[in-house]
């Protein structure tokens, strides 16, 4: 079965930094939460109740219970109520997508599940954090029997829990961190460099910043969103002909004239925000079986597998961006100063040059992101509010506390791998120097070999993919292994959550011949060589 | 199943003194890899590299091997596509698992390899790629890349010598390709460097050579601007492109073209007479000449491992290659590891033996292999030749701003029956 088909939970922020102060607490605070309420049933029993901030949680503890539990941290949703567009869920998740087939996976085999659906959506990762922690201690409250504790979520629940271990490791035996989202600095970056690079060049009538609080700035935005899928229409329309949307800026209509088609610069605003440019229908290296069988996965594939995956993010994006602003009391994104084109790695001017229309048209696209373009007005953060989000934001350390599974894929459009590998490449040196602190004390008579705490399992695409029509058009292909969004099996979330499981139950990761054999059906891979660029963020901090 | 946690000894394992195996490695054999255009249009000429390394492994693998090992090169096609390129890195390192890639072509795929793959962290050489980026030569960002080609600034310094010397009067155009590869070669022909100035010049983003009327739409420029030397500095489909243009609006300069985009075998003077007295350069001797030891010694050796292939200026490079890595592996000792093959690139790669007519430059601080060229002229036959006497006047200079010199170089002797010492 495959769980990309799970309902997404919409997007959203909400002011609510009152909570923020919780975090501090070192021990979970129980005293204002509900007590569950169990209904007993055999052999699974569900309880339900309310932390002390208001987040609704459900427990599903089987008669078996072993004294393992694991705590599910879900994925963004919406704070945001706009009739016909977004509901707000804060209804309990316990597992992906609260898969049924998937808690009694766990509940088979003796395992408590247990997770809330938060007290406020969008960007909640400080709050979630606190609940998660005050739900360990309402359910140690209840089953005493209650031995260890494994975090697990994806997407914005991946983040949760990363940044859940960082902070409360005493309280986990293990985690499982799935395509988590960043810090938000980083996150955000990736987001309106993503947003500001479309509109500064396809339509910058786009409004972007400076929404108006409450309901009027959600039609702000909403008007907003229907710009961004008009100028996307209008790219994907003119990739062949080279067109640009008739809503460019003077700045870009000056890169038509010049012979620059769209695909180039649509390509551009991919790479410099850092977004893979190969996607689920296009592998950049298949091409049609024509005469542009060459041309076609150098010039026009990079472009259209970077519009496929701007597609699928960008919802998070502008989402995110608006109500990070409504959350901090403005705008919290600076990119003042940034020069665009040190975001352009010197492998994407060589790997993508004939995509771009070669390196005249990379120094054309540039100079027009200039700070001094009056045609490319930047943006500048509100001060309070940056200094309201610096002071407040929690900024994962990428540290490694307690046995964790990390999944991702190769080319998630919407949490990027580098987010991962950043995580991994942290935590590299730290292992090897555990292994010479082991070869040391050898030498005093014991060798204990050093354990390693992480294990990133890469969920990787076939070597080829992309499929096209008799008469070379490209077909769309959808569920590709490795791309999209939280792009997971359920075998594959059975065999991380066994993982973490199993790391809780001995405080090692089960890495082994045979474990190296159940990723490779998974089509998931172990590879700590293969590098993804860290998210853009990084490369000036 | 037992699992690592389970592992836990109260000594060392005797294991963690045994010599660490390498891949690709083994008591008898040493597997290599390589990824290159083998198949479709971007494949003319360099899907014979392939073909003369391995005839050329297989002699050596008949007379004995290296160190008694056998070599044998797994060889993927890449279409001359970079992520096509970084699969097959990756599949060749990862599951073939060879011991070295060597040969690998071009600039945007071995860079796209060098950034996704990570060679170098790896500890992984890539051994004398077929490019003459000059970008290779960072030795923070390709530690363990080598290259193969003079670097295109050198080659348009000597062309922009070549140039001033025998046509000082004449007015110079320019046709280059618009990446790196046609940027480097600016870098060679600016006032800092080779000093040519030109009369007209246009950059052709990659792939525009094959759109219908580009070509054409580059002569009528060139033919307005009254150009009477003309300069290919691109891939051969360019220059092919070009020539046909020019020959159908009887534009005809003196073409000079630069090493890249002169690959005869995609232009058949047959069928393109209008090559036949261009000019070009070479930094190995030319394939027909009469008295070279090593074009003898290669062609024998072409003639008994790869018989259905013509001896021509790829089989050349794809031998030469290959001598030199059966020597840099000899060299590298019985306990061959990876380290320890680059660190004989490091301390005497310049001094292995080879059938160029200009020296090998590496050393700890720079991963560039030839750094000069003679120039000659393309034949009936579709070969480059320095003149009828097969006499070699050899430039030789740097990246930088130095100078461009005659070159004193003489090659040593061939190795007896061209096996390494």
């Amino acid at each position: 079965m495959r769980t990309s088909t799970f309902r997404s939970r919409a997007l959203a922020f909400i002011s609510a930094t009152s909570l923020l102060a919780a975090l501090v607490v070192a021990a979970p605070a129980t005293a204002a939460a509900t007590d569950p309420t169990c209904n007993g049933a055999t052999p699974v029993q569900t309880c339900t109740g309310k932390t002390s901030d208001g987040a609704l949680y459900e427990m599903r503890v089987p008669a078996s219970f072993n004294g393992t539990v694991t705590i599910w941290s879900h994925g963004f949703g919406t704070n945001t109520s706009i009739p016909g567009y977004f509901a707000i869920d804060s209804s309990p998740q316990i597992a992906p997508a609260n898969s049924a087939a998937i808690v009694k996976y766990l509940t088979d085999k003796g395992v408590a599940v247990i997770g809330s659906g938060f007290s406020t959506q969008g960007w909640n990762l400080d709050e979630a954090v606190k609940t998660n922690a005050e739900l360990v201690g309402v359910f140690k409250a209840k089953f005493p029997a209650a031995e260890k504790f494994v975090a697990w979520g994806y997407s914005m629940g991946g983040g949760i829990t990363q940044a859940f271990a960082e902070q409360y490791p005493e309280l986990l035996a293990s985690a499982a961190v799935m395509n988590p989202v960043d810090s938000w600095d980083a996150q955000s970056k990736y987001f309106v460099d993503l947003l500001w690079l479309l509109k500064n060049w396809f339509d910058p009538s786009i409004k972007l910043t400076g929404y108006a609080d409450g309901a009027a700035g959600d039609m702000q935005m909403l008007q907003d969103i229907g710009k961004y899928t008009a100028m996307l229409k209008a790219l994907q329309a003119g990739v062949a002909s080279g067109a640009w949307p008739t809503t460019s800026s003077a700045s870009a209509k000056a890169l038509q004239a010049a012979g620059i088609p769209s695909r180039s610069a649509l390509l551009m605003v991919g790479r410099l925000a850092g977004i893979s440019a190969q996607s689920s229908s296009f592998d950049g290296i298949a091409g049609p079986a024509t005469a542009a069988q060459t041309a076609w996965p150098l010039a026009y594939a990079p472009a259209l597998g970077t519009l496929e995956n701007i597609s699928a993010v960008i919802g998070y994006a502008l989402l995110g961006a608006r109500d990070m602003q409504a959350k901090m009391g403005g705008t919290v994104f600076d990119n003042s100063t940034t020069d665009y084109s040190k975001q352009l790695s010197q492998a994407d001017r060589a790997v993508y040059n004939a995509a771009f229309s070669g390196n005249t048209a990379i120094a054309g696209m540039l100079s027009t992101l200039n700070p001094l373009n009056p045609d490319a007005p930047r943006i500048k953060a509100d001060a309070a509010a940056l200094a309201k989000s610096k002071a407040t934001m929690y900024q994962s350390t990428g540290k490694i506390k307690v046995p964790t599974v990390m999944m991702i894929g190769q080319h998630d459009p919407v949490e990027p791998a580098g987010i991962v590998q950043r995580i991994a490449d942290l935590y590299e040196p730290e292992f090897v120097a555990a292994k010479e602190a082991a070869m040391a004390a050898s030498k005093d008579g014991g060798y204990v070999p050093a354990r390693r705490q992480l294990a990133v399992l890469w969920s990787v695409t076939p070597k080829t993919w992309s499929k096209f029509t008799a008469d070379g058009l490209p077909i769309p292909v959808v569920g590709t292994p490795g791309t999209g969004h939280t792009n997971f099996t359920a075998g594959q979330y059975k065999l991380v959550i066994d993982s973490a499981l199993a790391a809780a139950k001995t405080g090692a990761l089960p890495v082994n011949l045979n474990y190296n054999h159940a990723l490779k059906n998974l089509k998931l891979t172990i590879d700590r060589s293969s590098l993804y660029p860290w998210m853009k963020y990084y490369d000036n901090n | 199943m037992i699992a690592v946690s389970a592992l836990s000894l109260s000594v060392l394992p005797t294991s963690a003194f045994a010599a660490p195996k390498v891949d690709g490695v083994t008591s008898t054999a040493i597997k290599l890899g390589i990824t290159l255009p083998m198949k479709g249009s971007a494949s003319f000429g360099y899907n014979q590299l392939p073909g003369a390394m391995k005839a050329y492994f297989d002699y050596v693998n008949a007379n004995g091997g290296v160190n008694g090992r056998k070599i044998t090169l797994v060889v993927k096609d890449d279409g001359y596509l970079p992520k096509q390129a970084i699969q097959n890195t990756q599949d060749l390192i990862g599951k073939d698992k060879v011991f070295a890639m060597v040969g690998a072509l071009g600039t945007a795929n071995n860079q796209a390899v060098a950034d996704a793959v990570n060679l170098g962290r790896r500890g992984i050489p890539s051994l004398f790629i077929n490019t003459g980026f000059s970008g290779f030569n960072d030795r923070k960002a390709y530690p363990t890349s080598s290259t193969i080609l003079p670097s295109y600034v050198m080659e348009a310094k000597l062309i922009s010598k070549h140039v001033k010397e025998l046509y000082a009067d004449k007015k110079i155009c320019l046709l280059y390709q618009d990446d790196d590869f046609g940027d480097d070669a600016l870098v060679g022909f600016d006032k800092d460097h080779g000093n040519l100035t030109f009369a007209s010049k246009i950059a052709y983003p990659s792939l525009s050579q094959g759109v219908a009327g580009v070509p054409d739409s580059w002569v009528s420029k060139f033919k307005a601007a009254g150009c009477e030397v003309q300069i290919v500095f691109g891939v051969s489909s360019a220059t092919l492109y070009t020539v046909l243009a020019a020959a159908k609006a009887q534009y005809a300069p003196k073409w000079i073209l630069g090493s890249v985009g002169a690959d005869i075998a995609s232009i058949n003077p047959a069928t393109t007479p209008y090559i036949i007295g261009a000019t070009s350069m070479s930094f190995l001797p030319s394939v027909v000449d009469p008295k070279d030891e090593y074009v003898a010694q290669f062609k024998e050796i072409n003639a008994t491992y790869n018989p259905k292939a013509k001896f021509n200026s790829w089989a050349l490079i794809g031998m030469n290659s290959a001598f030199l890595t059966v020597q840099a592996l000899n060299a590298a000792g019985k306990n061959l590891t990876r380290a320890s093959l680059l660190a004989v690139l490091d301390s005497s790669g310049a001094k292995l033996a080879n059938a160029g007519l200009v020296p090998l430059n590496y050393s700890k601080s720079s991963n560039v292999g030839y750094n000069g060229y003679w120039f000659g002229t393309f034949n009936k036959t579709g070969d480059l030749v320095p003149n009828d006497a097969f006499t070699y006047t050899v430039y030789t200079t740097d990246s930088g701003t130095g100078a461009v010199e005659k070159s004193s170089y003489s090659r040593p002797d061939m190795p007896a029956k061209g096996l390494p010492n």
